[in-house]
């Protein structure tokens, strides 16, 4: 991957939380309006669906002079170098990994098991349609494949949403002395951010790692039960030719017989 | 007193453990390709990934309920123990030399009783943890997460003694069979088995 590899280089404190990035999405990709409610905060929608793959959260934060500080963040699929969806997904094709480290998705490979959601450290996937097939931000690998950057960085106003060689981003960043995150977890997130706050404060996890449960169950049960499968039938046959059946004595025999009865 | 036999199962006995034995096979089967992609050809016996968790939902419920029911059935037998049940687990069965060991074991002996408490067990975590990953969105993370895990392992555990089960049931035992198919068992088989059970039922 690593030299072909592209990403997003997210630069929260230049964000000013116009949203373009949410609507350029829903253009390029065709996706329709999802009703929403005023719940008494601008952060709309509240959630990614499956007709919305990046949103921006806003974070209130005290100001230090008794007014409200906006943080601003943008939430989406983060192309994991360890991909937890992929690592659950029992379809073939449905999740794949591109040349250029893309995450993308068949849709029409999807068989809506939806084990992708609880094996994503960041809770992305979302299911949509009769079908409730999977969806998420692609890194508009179409767009990518023909040349052009993704639509929601091309419509960022402020370069907060910067697409590039993932290598060339960092190295400017760091260059830039910016606090990163997700530089080297889980092989390196395809999203990496800049961050002017504590990774919690914007509803992220601290170290960003496959779910324990999805660790235990995928690489421990899975090829343990495989072992214990085999070796199961393997103790079976080998207790038939070693100690052998506990064999009736013949009926006829001066044993067995139930006329003595 | 001519017949060779016994009765050992009621009709509505065989009919439930074999309802319950092919709702098992049935869940195996379709649930093979969820468990790993090494294992994704077993898809198409379903019509592909969609037509497999169709039939693990129904099979599931199908499954929940029997194996409830046929745990239920038997818990008086199965879950009381006695001195002579303790003797078979000291003496794992007999199961581990060729010398003959004899057992004064009830209907069901020690081995019997536990592979039923645990398939009750299983069936009530199974069950618990189907429903979770039924509907993963509708709650919260950390219990679905853990749901997989646990649905995965007792998936796991359960087929291993079900390997085991069949073996003991079918050639590790001959004649054991008989009764689960035609409901009757030959004499010797059951004075050899189960004698306590047979003074009771069978002279
Ligand atoms: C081809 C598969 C199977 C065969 C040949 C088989 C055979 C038998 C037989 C012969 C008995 C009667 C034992 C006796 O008379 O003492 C029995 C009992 C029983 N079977 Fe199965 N069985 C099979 C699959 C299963 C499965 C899949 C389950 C549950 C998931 C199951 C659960 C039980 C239980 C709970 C009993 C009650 C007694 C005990 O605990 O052993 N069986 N089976
Ligand atoms: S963020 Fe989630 S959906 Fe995106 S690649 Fe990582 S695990 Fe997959
Ligand atoms: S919901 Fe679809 S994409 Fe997600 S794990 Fe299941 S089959 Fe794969
Ligand atoms: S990269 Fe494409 S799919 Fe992903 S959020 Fe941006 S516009 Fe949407």
């Amino acid at each position: 991957m690593g030299d072909t590899r592209v990403g997003f280089l997210i630069d929260t404190s230049r964000c000013i939380g116009c949203r373009s990035c949410q609507v350029a999405c829903k253009q390029w990709n065709k996706l329709t309006v999802d009703e929403t409610r005023n719940e008494g905060t601008f952060e709309n929608p509240r959630d990614l669906t499956s007709q919305l793959y990046n949103r921006i959260r806003f974070v209130e934060g005290d100001d230090g002079k008794g007014g409200v500080k906006w943080s601003f963040f943008n939430e989406r699929c983060l192309h994991c170098g360890e991909a937890g969806c992929m690592k659950v997904c029992p379809a073939p094709g449905a999740l794949y990994r591109t040349h250029e480290g893309i995450v993308g998705y068949n849709a029409e490979k999807c068989i809506s098991c939806k084990y992708c959601v609880s094996a994503c450290p960041f809770n992305v996937p979302r299911y949509g349609g009769k079908e409730e097939k999977v969806s998420k931000c692609h890194l508009c690998l179409d767009r990518v494949q023909g040349g052009i950057a993704p639509a929601c960085a091309k419509a960022c106003p402020t370069e907060t949403l910067k697409f590039g060689r993932r290598d060339d981003l960092v190295a400017k960043a760091k260059a830039a002395k910016k606090e990163l995150y997700g530089e080297n977890d889980l092989n390196g997130l395809g999203v990496v951010y800049a961050l002017d706050a504590p990774p919690e404060s914007y509803g992220l996890p601290k170290k960003p790692s496959i779910p324990m449960s999805i660790f235990l169950w995928k690489d421990v049960v899975k090829p343990l039960g495989i072992l214990g499968f085999w070796g199961s039938i393997g103790a079976m046959l080998l207790h038939y030719v070693t100690v052998g059946p506990k064999k009736l004595e013949d009926e006829n025999g001066t044993q067995g017989g139930d006329h003595g009865k | 007193m001519a017949s060779r036999y016994v009765e050992r199962f009621s009709a509505k006995e065989r009919v439930l453990h074999w309802f319950v034995t092919i709702a098992f096979f049935i869940l195996v089967f379709s649930g093979l390709g969820l468990y790993s992609r090494l294992f994704t050809g077993w898809f198409d016996l379903f019509g592909g990934g969609k037509g497999a968790i169709l039939f693990h939902k129904i099979a599931g419920l199908l499954f929940f309920a029997s194996s409830l029911l046929l745990f239920l059935s038997h818990r008086k037998e199965i879950t009381t123990f006695d001195e002579d049940d303790r003797d078979w687990v000291t003496k794992r069965g007999g199961y581990l030399s060729r010398e003959e060991e004899h057992f004064n074991s009830g209907k069901f002996n020690a081995g019997q009783k536990l592979f039923g408490i645990f398939i009750g067990a299983a069936t009530v975590a199974l069950g618990v943890s189907g429903v979770f990953i039924w509907a993963p969105t509708a709650f919260p993370r950390l219990i679905v997460q853990f749901s997989l895990l646990l649905h995965g392992l007792t998936f796991v555990l359960a087929v291993m003694f079900v390997i085991v089960h069949i073996y003991l049931a079918t050639i590790g035992n001959p004649g054991t069979l008989e009764g689960m198919l035609y409901g009757h068992v030959r004499r010797i088989w059951a004075r050899k088995h189960h004698p306590k059970w047979y003074r009771e039922v069978g002279e």
